[in-house]
């Protein structure tokens, strides 16, 4: 599996993919993307640990992406709302996100994404998007 | 709240802390459980249409709910996200900032509530709200010990 042209667009063409640092991964195993930890992440400096605003942002990202290639999309996705639960502290490393859609209406869909650090879960976002 | 507590929480959300900083947000206003920030366009952290991106709404929104909740305990315990909900009504128009206000309504136990909103800089135009809650008093050092330390307050 390859990033499909409008996956490369929305990668190549939003600012603030890039301040992320995100990577979309494709494998026969599925979509994922994957962030690696930089100072501008920063949420708490005295335990260097993520931001709780970045986690929940690449989360969506990954959510959209992933919505992008498994709905056909041209267009980028409008997230109408998130939810977002913080399970475990995001110490700096390599974080990895796994989208799953959870329904996929005639007007809504609904996203879920698990936040792995390592192999350790430490956030669910949940996301809604209207089509 | 102090002119004092102003100070601290200008010096924990300031230039030294490197997301703050190149986000490049702003303490507006702290007190009685309130609090009030802000952040202007930058070109690095939109979307493609030139506008702030949600995940720069919902960082600020994140960070404001923080604030708020320190003003509310009077001391900045640390502190952690539990859950957050952003209901994004429209997105940042391009070049626009946004004001975002936050207040801590309850702490019951080691949990605090908030609920928010962030708005259009120029118009105030309703852009997010934002709800969460927030444990009291997890691991590490308080936010403030260290800049207690450095003499910084």
């Amino acid at each position: 599996m390859a990033l499909n042209k409008a996956q490369k667009e929305m990668l190549e063409n939003t600012p603030f993919v890039e301040f992320l640092g995100l990577e979309a991964l494709t494998s026969d195993e599925g979509f994922s993307c994957r962030l690696c930890f930089r100072e501008q992440h920063i949420g708490n400096p005295l335990l260097r640990t993520f931001h709780g605003g970045i986690l929940a942002s690449f989360a969506e990202i990954t959510a959209a992406l992933y919505l992008m290639e498994s709905l056909n999309l041209v267009e980028e996705p409008l997230c109408s709302s998130m939810t977002f639960d913080y399970l475990r502290p995001a110490f700096a490393g390599t974080i990895r996100a796994e989208p799953c859609i959870v329904r996929a209406g005639r007007r809504f869909v609904v996203v879920s994404v698990d936040v792995y650090l390592d192999k350790t879960l430490v956030s669910i976002g949940r996301f809604i998007y209207s089509r | 709240m102090s002119d004092r507590y102003l100070t601290m929480a200008k010096t924990f959300f300031g230039t030294s802390h490197p997301l703050f900083n190149a986000f490049g947000v702003e303490v507006e206003e702290v007190g009685k459980g309130r609090a009030a920030m802000s952040l202007s366009c930058r070109p690095a952290l939109c979307d493609r249409h030139g506008g702030l991106h949600r995940g720069v709404v919902v960082t600020l929104l994140d960070t404001n709910c923080g604030l708020a909740i320190f003003s509310r305990l009077g001391d900045m315990r640390p502190i952690a996200t539990i859950d957050l909900r952003v209901d994004f009504i429209r997105p940042v128009p391009a070049g626009e900032g946004i004001y975002s206000e936050v207040e801590c309504y309850a702490v019951r136990g080691d949990i605090a509530y908030v609920r928010g909103q962030g708005c259009a800089y120029s118009d105030h135009n309703l852009l997010a709200t934002v709800f969460g809650s927030f444990a009291v008093g997890t691991l590490g050092p308080a936010f403030d010990s260290a800049m207690k330390g450095e003499g910084k307050v």
